[in-house]
């Protein structure tokens, strides 16, 4: 009974640490995917210094030849040129400061999900033109509906003046993002490149690949520009540090986690060896006075051990298998609530990495023996003559 | 002239110290030839079991030497001592001391498995020392399914098996009443006697002393006597 409740305690702990491990997996799917799903991409391309103040005149050099460049990685499969200034936008209601994108929709629908976030109207339908969405929480500090006509002003690239173009809001969008909602505007990129005359210059290329790991980074290394052509290729992990630190730290909050865990039940696993030691002493007194040696004696106990690693990982490897099954059908709701400037918007449900599957099996079993060492030393130096004077009455 | 199997110098043991110091031993010079069915006898407390355990390394000398089959027991280490024990000296214990959970066969045929003996051999000798000690058929069952005597006849073909120089019983018929003693006594009297094995045994029973070649007396853990009949 004792073993099996020792075996059982194992495949509990070895359930939990899986368990918590494809719910952290999960989580930190989740939040790198809406991380790159939402706007930021798998990577950008910008000129050097660009991301430091979001200067206009700093324009990607080259871009045909960049272009040219991104698209020969066998793994680009979307692609989108943008315009990014900070702006006043204004209207009869009043104004506000806003972080305005100009895009092409036609790109941009494959790499954000600005198209699928709109909530009133509808999404932009063309590189030119008048048309503007944007935020549902800018449309409620200036109080604006659909069709209500909007002044953008800006610096110019060229004399650094101040360049206004009209729109004509087309549509409302909820991201769940509240700095996106609260400040952002999208509008056609040709429209915006001819009010800050940029002269078909773009500010910044958003790329997505295929064949990703399961951490997010592209299997084949990004083409990057040469130093010397002005502009940085930086993937997600470097334009948001902060999130690939939290999925960093993830994996050695799990090892810190584990660690603790399956020594808390080492040392369970520990007392219960003793104790059936200090049953079995009168026996173990028997076959050491009867020849056995004492490095045989202590091997039964770790054979013993081995034996309940075994069945307390296939008992938990079957029960973390139900359990991951169970909320791999429903689930965890943590939808609205931001992490590391994430925020969540679908709900998160537990993913593998088989390489972490295959570790905890092993840790277990690893720490199972360590708690058999103490137990199978004490063994080890018993003298038989006291064990036999330990006879069950 | 007859083999020495085991030959003690001087041989004193003592428990404590200071003014608790008990002395279970003193200065014991005992000689135990092969082939001898020597009984070490004497009142409870006499140091008979002390010396069993000390004879077969069980226990320590305080000082004083002590020798089986030519081998110091004292320059042994304890993984030695393990596997000398195995291989030369058997052991019968008071209360049988038989491992529960395994059966007669498998009790009878461990020490074979530490000694590596193969298996077909393992089942014909423990087949034979069944049938020496009259259990055959009873191969399966546990210990506890046995009577006193039988799981002490059990002990008798375990200590046999493996053919030792020699075997000890620590008061071997104590458990048991007086016609299975003396029974049991006969049986290892006829090993002794046809196999030529060397027996040496406690006891305070003076029926079982009647049926020994050689009588050592024990008192306050001093050989007074050494006798042969």
């Amino acid at each position: 009974m004792r073993t099996w409740l020792s075996a059982l305690v194992i495949a509990i702990g070895l359930v939990a640490m899986i368990f918590m491990d494809t719910m952290m997996v999960g989580m930190n799917t989740n939040m790198v995917k809406n991380a790159t799903d939402s706007l930021m991409g798998h990577a950008q391309m910008h000129a050097l210094g660009f991301r430091d103040e979001h200067e206009v005149k700093l324009t990607i050099k080259n871009l045909a030849e960049s272009l040219t460049q991104l698209r020969e990685h066998p793994d680009l499969t979307v692609l989108s040129q943008r315009v990014l200034t900070q702006a006043m936008l204004s209207s009869s209601g009043g104004g506000e400061p806003v972080l305005s994108l100009g895009i092409d929709p036609s790109e941009e629908h494959l790499l954000s999900k600005f198209d699928e976030a709109i909530i009133e109207g509808e999404y932009l339908d063309s590189v030119s033109g008048k048309q503007m969405i944007l935020g549902w929480k800018v449309a409620e500090k200036l109080e604006l509906v659909l069709g209500d006509r909007l002044v953008l002003t800006a610096v110019d690239a060229v004399d650094s003046e101040m360049a206004q173009a009209l729109f004509r809001l087309s549509g409302i969008f909820k991201t769940g993002d509240e700095q996106m909602d609260a400040s952002m505007v999208l509008v056609p990129r040709q429209t915006l490149q001819k009010m800050l005359k940029l002269d078909g210059r773009i500010h910044q290329i958003s790329l997505r690949y295929k064949n990703l790991t399961q951490d997010g980074i592209p299997l084949r290394s990004l083409i990057q520009p040469a130093a010397s052509s002005g502009n940085e290729l930086l993937l997600w992990t470097e334009l948001m540090p902060s999130l690939y630190m939290i999925t960093q730290m993830t994996d050695l909050s799990m090892a810190i986690m584990g660690i603790i865990l399956f020594l808390i039940i080492a040392l369970g696993v520990t007392n219960t060896l003793l104790m059936g030691i200090y049953e079995r002493m009168f026996e173990f007194g028997v076959i050491k006075s009867i020849g056995t040696t004492p490095w045989q004696t202590a091997r039964l106990i770790l054979y013993e051990t081995v034996c309940l690693g075994f069945l307390s990982i296939i008992v938990g490897l079957i029960l973390a298998v139900f359990v991951i099954a169970l909320f791999a059908g429903f689930g965890i709701d943590y939808t609205g609530i931001e992490l590391s400037g994430v925020t969540f918007q679908e709900k998160i449900y537990p993913s593998f990495k088989w390489e972490r599957l295959l570790i905890y099996p092993f840790l277990s079993m690893g720490f199972t023996i360590l708690a058999a060492v103490y137990p199978a030393f004490k063994l080890w130096y018993m003298l038989p003559i006291e064990a036999l004077r330990k006879r069950k009455l | 002239m007859a083999e020495i199997v085991i030959k003690t110098q001087n041989l004193d043991k003592s428990f404590g110290s200071g003014e608790t110091e008990i002395h279970a031993l003193r200065d014991v010079n005992l000689e135990i030839m092969r082939g001898d069915f020597a009984a070490i006898v004497g009142p409870s407390g006499s140091g008979k079991t002390t010396l069993l355990n000390i004879l077969c390394g069980l226990d320590t000398v305080s000082s004083g030497e002590i020798q089986v089959s030519g081998r110091s027991l004292q320059t042994m280490s304890g993984s030695e001592l393990a596997q000398f024990r195995r291989d030369h000296i058997g052991l019968v214990f008071q209360a049988y001391n038989l491992i529960p959970v395994l059966t007669v066969l498998e009790n009878i045929e461990y020490v074979m498995l530490l000694q590596n003996v193969p298996s077909a051999e393992r089942k014909e000798r423990v087949r034979k020392f069944l049938t020496e000690v009259s259990l055959e058929g009873k191969e399966n069952r546990f210990p506890a399914e046995l009577s006193g005597g039988q799981q002490q006849r059990v002990a008798i073909a375990r200590a046999m098996v493996s053919h030792p120089d020699i075997i000890l019983a620590d008061e071997p018929t104590a458990n048991l009443d007086s016609a299975t003693g003396t029974q049991l006594i006969d049986m290892m009297r006829k090993f002794n006697e046809e196999l030529n094995m060397t027996f040496v045994f406690s006891t305070h029973d003076p029926q079982i002393m009647e049926r020994a070649k050689r009588i050592v007396t024990l008192t306050d853990g001093q050989i007074i006597s050494d006798e042969l009949k």
